[in-house]
C-alpha cells in the first residue's frame, strides 16, 4: 500500500492543455501512420489497450468506442482493445473513481503486466472534474494508482485522443514515461 | 522338502496370526499391532518364497499329497503360474498390511479390531490356498474361506446399513458364482472319478465335447462373477466402497484375481484341446467389461465405486489378452498364444500395483474428509500434497501412459491384438479389429476418467468445508503409497525382463508343453513381440522422457525466462470474486461423453423446480437437477431372473397344501419311483 502511494507520488504526471495541442490540422491517416511507426518499433507491432470504466459518465466511452468504428478503425494502425488487463500494455482508465470503483480499479491495476502505462482519459479522471469535491469520488486516478499521462477534455474527440496516443508513444520512445 | 516346509510356514504364519488377533481381542491396540506385523511377516515370507521358486526351480516346484478323506486330499501343487500369484498376493498385502495398521485406528473402540485382523489372515491365506490346492474340495474349501472371510471384512463397519446390503449383494453373487464352479466340478467329477487336479486332466482328454463346453461355460460364468466380467459384475462396485480401503485394495488388486487365476488353470493346464469359439467368447467378453466398465467408472462420482468400476474395465482387458491366447492357441499359433498369455499375466501383475495404489490413496483421501463423493473435494493437492503425488502416478499408469507399468501390458495385449489382425481369417480378422478398437477406446476413456477424478479432487479451490481440515496422510500411509508407486515405475523401466519371465511362465503350462520356446531375446530391456514387429523399450522411453524433461526445464527457466520477472498475483476474475461454484464438476466433466453414449448409459434428467409464486412462474424459490444413471442391468438381467424365481416359488407353493394325507401321497410316490429307479 505504502509502496502504491510512493509511487503514485513519484509518478511524473503529464497533462497538456487542449488549447496548446491542435489537431486540427492533421489528418486521421497521417496521425495513424505515424502512429503505427511507433507502434511498430516500441511494440512489436501490436499495442494491446484496456479500458477501465472508473465510474464515468460515459461521454468518454462513446469517444473511445469511436476510435474503433469504421471512420477511425485504430485497428490498422496496431492498436487494439483488449477484454483482460492480464493482455494490456497500456491501462485507459476513465472517470473520476467513485469509491466502489477504487477496490476493482486497483485489482485491475495489479493485474497489468509490467511494465504498464496508465493513462488517465478526460478531465473527470484527471482530477475529478465536475464531480470534484463529492463525496462519492476520490477525486482522480492518481488517488488510487499512478498515473503517467493525462488526455484532458471533456469529453476528449477521437482525433484529440489519437493525437495525445502518438504523443505518448514518442514520449515512451525518449523514455519519459517508463524505463525501457 | 525345504520348500514345502515353507510354504507351510507361510499358511502357519496367517493362521497363527488370524488366532493371535483373536486371542488378543480384548485390547485394541495389542490386536491391531500383532495383525499388522503377522501379516507383515507373512507377505514378506510369501514375497522370499515366491521369488526363491522361481530362481531355484524350474517348471514344478512342489507337490504335495496327504489324504485325509476318500475324496478330500490335503494336495497342494506349486508351479510357476502359482509363485507367480503367490508372489501378486504378497506383494500387494505387504503394503496394505503397512497401511492397514494406521487406517483401522479409527475403528478404535467402535469395533472389534480382533475380529477384523482374523479375518484379514484367513482373506489372505485362503487366496494363497486358492492359488496352490490342486484337489477339487480343498479347491472350493478354499474358495469359501476366501470368499466369506472377505464378505466379514466387507461388512465390518456395520453401522452403516449400506455397507451391509452391499455385505449381502456380494455375499449372494458370490456364491451364485460357486454354484455354477462347484457343477463344473461335479461334470469333471463325473468323468474323472477323482476331485484331483492330475486325475480332471487326464480325464478330461476323452471327454466328449458337450461337456467340455458346458465346463467352459460355466467355469466362465463361475470365476467370472469372482473376477468380474459385465454382466456379472453388480457386486463389486457395492462390495468395494464399503469395505475398508486396505481391504478394497486387497480385494479389488488381488482377490478378483483368483477368478483369472482359476481360469487359466482350467483353460490353459487342464484342457488339452481348445475350440475357436471359447476364445471369441472370452475376447468378446473382454472387450464389453472393458468399454462398459470404463464408460460407468466415468458417470461415478464415488471415488471407490469409481476405482471399482475400472477393475472391471482392467479385468476386461486381461480378458482380452488371455481370449486372444485360446484363439492364437485353437489356430496352431503357440509362441503368439504364450505371448498373449503373457500380455495377459503382465496386466494382472500391473493392475494389482497401480490398483492398490489407488485404493490406498483414495483411502487416505477419505480417512481426511469423511466422504467419498468427489464433487465434495477439489483442491486437497494443497494440503495433501504427498497423496496427490502419488495418485496421480497411480493414475498415470492405470491410464496407459508411458514410463509406468500399465502402459507395457496394455502395449503387449495391443499388440498381440493386432498380430491377430493379421490372421488370415475374415471372422478372426474382424473380431480382433472390433477387440482392438474397443481397447483403444478404453485407453482414451480411462485417461479421460482419471482426468476428471485427479482434477476434481485435488485441483482447484475446496468445494467443501471438509477439505480445508485435511492433514497430510501419516507416515505409514505414505511409506506404503511410495513404496508402491515406486513399484509401478520399476516395473514399468524393467518390463523388458518381466515379458521374458511371464512368456516363461506362460509357457511352463500343460497347453504349451509341444510348444518351442522362444525367448524374445530382451535388446536393453525392451519389449518385442514374438515375431519381432514391433519392440518398445521402457529404459530407452525413460531416457527420452527424462531428458525432455530436463530440456524443457531448461530451456524455460535459462532461456525463455531469463529476462523476465516472474510476479505472482491474485487470479484475474474481472472484479467478482472467484468461489467454487465456479468449478468444472465431475459431472460436468464427463457430460459430453455421457451424452454421446447416451445409448448405452441410458442417463435421466429430473428436474424439481419450486416457485415463490406458483401463479407467476418466473422466480424460483429452489431448483434440484437430478442426474442419475439407469442400471440396465438391473432391470434387463436380474429384476427378469427375480420375477422368474418368484413366480417359480409361488408355483412350487402349491405343492404345500398343508394337508397332511398329500404329503403322504407324496411320500408313496417318490417310495415307488425310488423302487423303480433301483
Amino acid at each position: 500500500m505504502l509502496k502504491l502511494l510512493l509511487k503514485i507520488l513519484k509518478t511524473p504526471k503529464q497533462v497538456i492543455p487542449e488549447t496548446t495541442f491542435s489537431v486540427k490540422t492533421e489528418e486521421v491517416v497521417v496521425l495513424g501512420e505515424k502512429i503505427k511507426d511507433k507502434v511498430k518499433k516500441l511494440f512489436n507491432g501490436s499495442l494491446a489497450i484496456r479500458q477501465v470504466d472508473a465510474g464515468s459518465d460515459n461521454a468518454c466511452e462513446q469517444e473511445l468506442v469511436a476510435l474503433s468504428n469504421a471512420f477511425y478503425d485504430i485497428e490498422r494502425f496496431g492498436i487494439h482493445f483488449v477484454a483482460s488487463p492480464k493482455h494490456a500494455d497500456m491501462l485507459i482508465v476513465t472517470g473520476p473513481v467513485t469509491r466502489n470503483m477504487a477496490e476493482a480499479l486497483r485489482r485491475a491495476y495489479d493485474a497489468t503486466p509490467d511494465p504498464k502505462i496508465i493513462i488517465a482519459v478526460g478531465d473527470d479522471a484527471i482530477n475529478g472534474g465536475i464531480f470534484k469535491g463529492s463525496y462519492a469520488t476520490l477525486d482522480g486516478i492518481d488517488s488510487v494508482i499512478p498515473v503517467h499521462y493525462g488526455i484532458p477534455g471533456n469529453p476528449p474527440s477521437p482525433k484529440t485522443i489519437l493525437a495525445h496516443l502518438l504523443n505518448i508513444l514518442e514520449k515512451i520512445e525518449q523514455n519519459k514515461i517508463i524505463k525501457r | 522338502m525345504t520348500i514345502e516346509i515353507n510354504f507351510f510356514i507361510l499358511i502357519a504364519l496367517y493362521v497363527c496370526g488370524a488366532v493371535g488377533a483373536l486371542l488378543f481381542r480384548k485390547n485394541d491396540q495389542i490386536a491391531n499391532w500383532w495383525s499388522g506385523i503377522m501379516a507383515i511377516i507373512g507377505s514378506l515370507w510369501g514375497i522370499v518364497f515366491a521369488i526363491n521358486s522361481f530362481l531355484h526351480y524350474s517348471k514344478n516346484i512342489f507337490t504335495y499329497d496327504y489324504s485325509v478323506f476318500p475324496l478330500l486330499n490335503l494336495s497342494f501343487h506349486i508351479d510357476q503360474l502359482s509363485a507367480f500369484f503367490i508372489f501378486i498376493i504378497s506383494l500387494i498385502a505387504l503394503f496394505c498390511s503397512i497401511y492397514g495398521i494406521d487406517y483401522v485406528k479409527h475403528f478404535y473402540k467402535k469395533y472389534d479390531l480382533g475380529v477384523l485382523g482374523f479375518f484379514y489372515h484367513l482373506f489372505i491365506a485362503g487366496m494363497l490356498l486358492v492359488v496352490s490346492a490342486t484337489n477339487g474340495l480343498l479347491f472350493l474349501i478354499a474358495w469359501e474361506i476366501m470368499a466369506v472371510s472377505s464378505y466379514f471384512l466387507v461388512v465390518y463397519d456395520r453401522e452403516n446399513k449400506n455397507n451391509v446390503d452391499a455385505g449381502f449383494l456380494y455375499l449372494i453373487m458370490t456364491h451364485v458364482g460357486t454354484a455354477f464352479i462347484v457343477l463344473a466340478f461335479l461334470i469333471m467329477y463325473v468323468f474323472a472319478g477323482s476331485f484331483d487336479f492330475t486325475a480332471i486332466k487326464a480325464g478330461l482328454v476323452s471327454m466328449p465335447d458337450f461337456f467340455k463346453n458346458t465346463i467352459f461355460v460355466l467355469a466362465l460364468i463361475g470365476f467370472g462373477t469372482k473376477a468380474g466380467i459385465i454382466p456379472v459384475h453388480i457386486w463389486l462396485p457395492s462390495a468395494h466402497p464399503a469395505a475398508p480401503s486396505h481391504i478394497s485394495a486387497l480385494m479389488s488388486g488381488v482377490m478378483i484375481k483368483t477368478g483369472i487365476y482359476m481360469m487359466i488353470r482350467i483353460f490353459f493346464d487342464m484342457f488339452s484341446s481348445i475350440p475357436l469359439w471359447w476364445g471369441i467368447v472370452v475376447l468378446i467378453v473382454g472387450a464389453t467389461s472393458a468399454l462398459l466398465g470404463v464408460l460407468y467408472a466415468l458417470t461415478e462420482h464415488d471415488l471407490k465405486r469409481l476405482l471399482a468400476y475400472h477393475s472391471i474395465e482392467n479385468i476386461g482387458i486381461i480378458l482380452l489378452g488371455l481370449g486372444s491366447s485360446l484363439i492364437f492357441y485353437s489356430l496352431g499359433n503357440l509362441t503368439l498364444a504364450i505371448f498373449s498369455l503373457a500380455a495377459a499375466l503382465f496386466h494382472i501383475l500391473n493392475h494389482a500395483v497401480f490398483k492398490a495404489l489407488l485404493f490406498l490413496s483414495a483411502g487416505s483421501v477419505i480417512s481426511q474428509t469423511h466422504t467419498r463423493n468427489i464433487e465434495k473435494y477439489g483442491g486437497l493437492i494443497k494440503y495433501m500434497p504427498l497423496t496427490a503425488f502419488f495418485f496421480l502416478i497411480g493414475s498415470v499408469a492405470i491410464s496407459g501412459l508411458p514410463p509406468f507399468n500399465g502402459f507395457f501390458s496394455e502395449w503387449m495385449t495391443f499388440q498381440s491384438l493386432l498380430q491377430g489382425i493379421a490372421s488370415t481369417d475374415i471372422f478372426i480378422k474382424l473380431i480382433f479389429v472390433l477387440a482392438a478398437g474397443s481397447l483403444a477406446l478404453t485407453g482414451g476413456l480411462a485417461l479421460v476418467c482419471f482426468v476428471k477424478v485427479f482434477g476434481a479432487t485435488f485441483l482447484a479451490r475446496p468445494r467443501s468445508e471438509i477439505v480445508k481440515q485435511a492433514k497430510e496422510s501419516s507416515i505409514l500411509f505414505s511409506l506404503s503409497m511410495g513404496a508402491l508407486a515406486t513399484i509401478c515405475l520399476i516395473f514399468g523401466i524393467a518390463s523388458g525382463y518381466f515379458g521374458i519371465l511371464l512368456t516363461k511362465i506362460s509357457a511352463s503350462l500343460n497347453i504349451f508343453q509341444n510348444a518351442t520356446l522362444f525367448f524374445n531375446e530382451s535388446i536393453n530391456g525392451s519389449l518385442i513381440t514374438p515375431n519381432g514387429s514391433a519392440t518398445v523399450s521402457a529404459p530407452l522411453w525413460f531416457i527420452v522422457f527424462a531428458l525432455i524433461l530436463i530440456l524443457v526445464i531448461f530451456w524455460v527457466k535459462f532461456l525463455i525466462n531469463k529476462n523476465q520477472i516472474i510476479k505472482i498475483g491474485a487470479t484475474w476474475d474481472c472484479g467478482i470474486n472467484l468461489n467454487e461454484r465456479m468449478e468444472i464438476t465431475a459431472t460436468g466433466f464427463s457430460r459430453s461423453i455421457v451424452t454421446i453414449f447416451s445409448h448405452i448409459l441410458r442417463p435421466s434428467i429430473q428436474h424439481e423446480v419450486e416457485y415463490n409464486d406458483s401463479e407467476m412462474r418466473f422466480l424460483h424459490k429452489s431448483k434440484i437437477v437430478r442426474l442419475e444413471i439407469h442400471d440396465v442391468y438391473q432391470t434387463y438381467f436380474y429384476q427378469p431372473i427375480h420375477k422368474l424365481i418368484s413366480i417359480l416359488s409361488s408355483k412350487a407353493k402349491s405343492i404345500q397344501s398343508g394337508n397332511i394325507n398329500i404329503y403322504i401321497l407324496y411320500i408313496l410316490i417318490t417310495l415307488i419311483f425310488i423302487l423303480f429307479l433301483l
